[in-house]
């Protein structure tokens, strides 16, 4: 049991960061990514490709890192630009078609040209032991990761200006007008690291169990089950409720299985919409 | 300063004001009264560039800004305090004043300025904006708008859901702004607040302005007198 709770905080703490990078898009700019799973997928199959032609790990990550930031950025300049001049529900709508129609292209290209390419980091070492449960290297460099990333989005958004002024733009679009930040500039920006934060995500993921081509889909069903359990643009909520849901589905998945873990996981959505609709940690509007 | 000229505004391409023209020169305070649905917030949201002006000009400092988006008008020194404050409630008063001055670092001698004006936001610094009461909001909304050192303040009805004397109060701050140099235009229903405070005015009605004049000449006007200030 106790490594089943492990196993599952490990899960969960990627599965939080995975939905930040959604529900701050989300948060921010009213647009629901869905070709994020394939983000994270191609960010992924940069990092095997680089490792394949004999670059060493660390630039190879930081390769596909960048990968992650620029597919955020392409979106915004290209697909999402008509989805700006949209507001409301048309936006949110309009951003959902169109990222799906993305991730089902990206999707039918990746298993046509690299049906059989994966991402599989090795973190060498034995196992180290926790409250006497044995627990892989990988998974606890991929948990000191995915921990720190989140301390440093924490310090970015509280303590330094421009994420305060990210922020502010999540708060009220208009008041961040009336004092001179830019909206889409902001927009942009979370773009950018939220694509970061998916390739990060695929990163840490494949020291722990091999991210290939047809991971996208799943990886954006997770987030999205996350995001709204955990409240639309809120990131702690993400953070808790990936923790959660982490535990949740390694636990289920170990005495049910792994395909009824999924269905418990949409349920638990479902109830938390009719219990809490702004999610955990969400505010009502 | 500014100036506005021939300014129509509205929404779906029903205008609610009609060739407004006004002005504001340096070290002014001006006021713009009327009664509710006047048009006195879609002139100043179309002025201030939360809105697309159907024809019309406004220059600021010699400078077009017809069209400008509002955040780069906020950029340029003229702020714009909103009658529904848009304040980032789940901010702190702090952090709200430090996003006034975005994107310069903010200035510590200006945040004193501000705090000594409205000692209750020195008070309720690491509060939530969204947890204070209306004069507090009030307060910071136009603390917020000094942070970034305006040389136009833009006011749309400060006494907006304010108890008198919260309202007074609210005023009796800008006068003291006033004095100081700064240069402020104010949206005003409740008009003998405004009056108090205000060197000229106009007056908007049904998107027209109808009169124009010094303070006094307004107070002395027979047909403000009835409508605003309740002589009969």
């Amino acid at each position: 049991m106790i490594a089943n709770i492990l196993d599952g905080i490990v899960l969960g703490l990627q599965l939080g960061l995975l939905a930040a990078g959604l529900t701050l898009v989300y948060g921010l700019g009213g647009v629901l990514n869905l070709a994020y799973g394939q983000v994270a997928v191609i960010s992924a199959m940069v990092v095997a490709f680089a490792l394949d032609a004999g670059v060493p790990a660390l630039p190879a990550v930081g390769l596909g890192l960048l990968a992650g930031g620029l597919l955020g950025l392409l979106l915004d300049l290209t697909i999402l630009r008509p989805v700006y001049r949209l507001r409301g529900e048309a936006r949110v709508l309009l951003s959902l078609l169109l990222t799906l129609g993305v991730s089902f292209i990206v999707d039918g290209f990746l298993n046509w040209r690299y049906p059989l390419e994966a991402l599989t980091l090795r973190i060498g070492g034995g196992a180290v032991e926790i409250l006497g449960v044995p627990m892989r290297r990988g998974s606890l460099v991929a948990s000191a990761i995915t921990l720190a990333t989140f301390a440093g989005l924490f310090v970015f958004f509280r303590y330094t200006s421009l994420g305060r002024a990210v922020r502010s733009v999540i708060e009220d679009e208009e008041g961040a007008r009336l004092v001179g930040i830019y909206p889409n500039w902001m927009l942009r920006l979370i773009l950018i690291m939220s694509g970061a934060l998916a390739a990060l995500v695929a990163v840490t993921r494949s020291m722990v169990t091999p991210v290939d081509t047809t991971s996208g889909l799943s990886i954006t069903v997770f987030a999205l089950i996350v995001t709204v359990v955990g409240g639309l643009g809120n990131v702690a909520g993400a953070m808790l409720a990936g923790i959660i849901l982490g535990i949740v589905n390694v636990v289920a998945a170990d005495l049910i299985g792994t395909y009824i873990s999924l269905i418990i996981l949409l349920g638990a959505a479902a109830v938390t919409i009719l219990i809490r609709p702004a999610g955990l940690l969400g505010v009502k509007e | 300063m500014l100036e506005v000229t021939g300014l129509s505004a509205g929404y779906q391409g029903n205008d609610v004001v009609h060739d407004v023209a006004f002005h504001v020169d340096p070290g002014e305070a001006v006021m713009i009264i009327g009664s509710n649905g006047a048009g006195k917030t879609t002139l100043f949201r179309a002025m201030c560039g939360l809105l697309s002006p159907s024809s019309g000009r406004v220059l600021f400092e010699g400078d077009d800004i017809t069209r400008i988006p509002a955040e780069r008008i906020a950029r340029l020194g003229m702020r714009f305090v909103s009658a529904e404050r848009h304040l980032f409630p789940r901010m702190t008063v702090q952090e709200n004043l430090l996003l006034g001055a975005y994107p310069r670092r903010p200035d510590p001698e200006t945040m004193s300025i501000v705090l000594d004006l409205f000692p209750r936001l020195a008070e309720r610094r690491r509060q939530h904006a969204g947890t204070m009461s209306g004069g507090e909001q009030q307060m910071l909304a136009v603390g917020r708008a000094l942070m970034s050192k305006p040389r136009l303040l833009v006011l749309d009805e400060p006494s907006t859901g304010l108890a008198p004397l919260l309202a007074q109060a609210t005023y009796e701050a800008l006068g003291v702004l006033r004095k100081r140099g700064l240069t402020v235009l104010v949206a005003e229903q409740q008009v003998p607040l405004a009056m108090a405070f205000s060197d000229r005015g106009y007056v908007l009605e049904n998107g027209f302005i109808r009169l124009q004049g010094t303070t006094e000449e307004l107070a002395a006007n027979p047909s403000v007198r009835h409508a605003y200030l309740g002589v009969t």
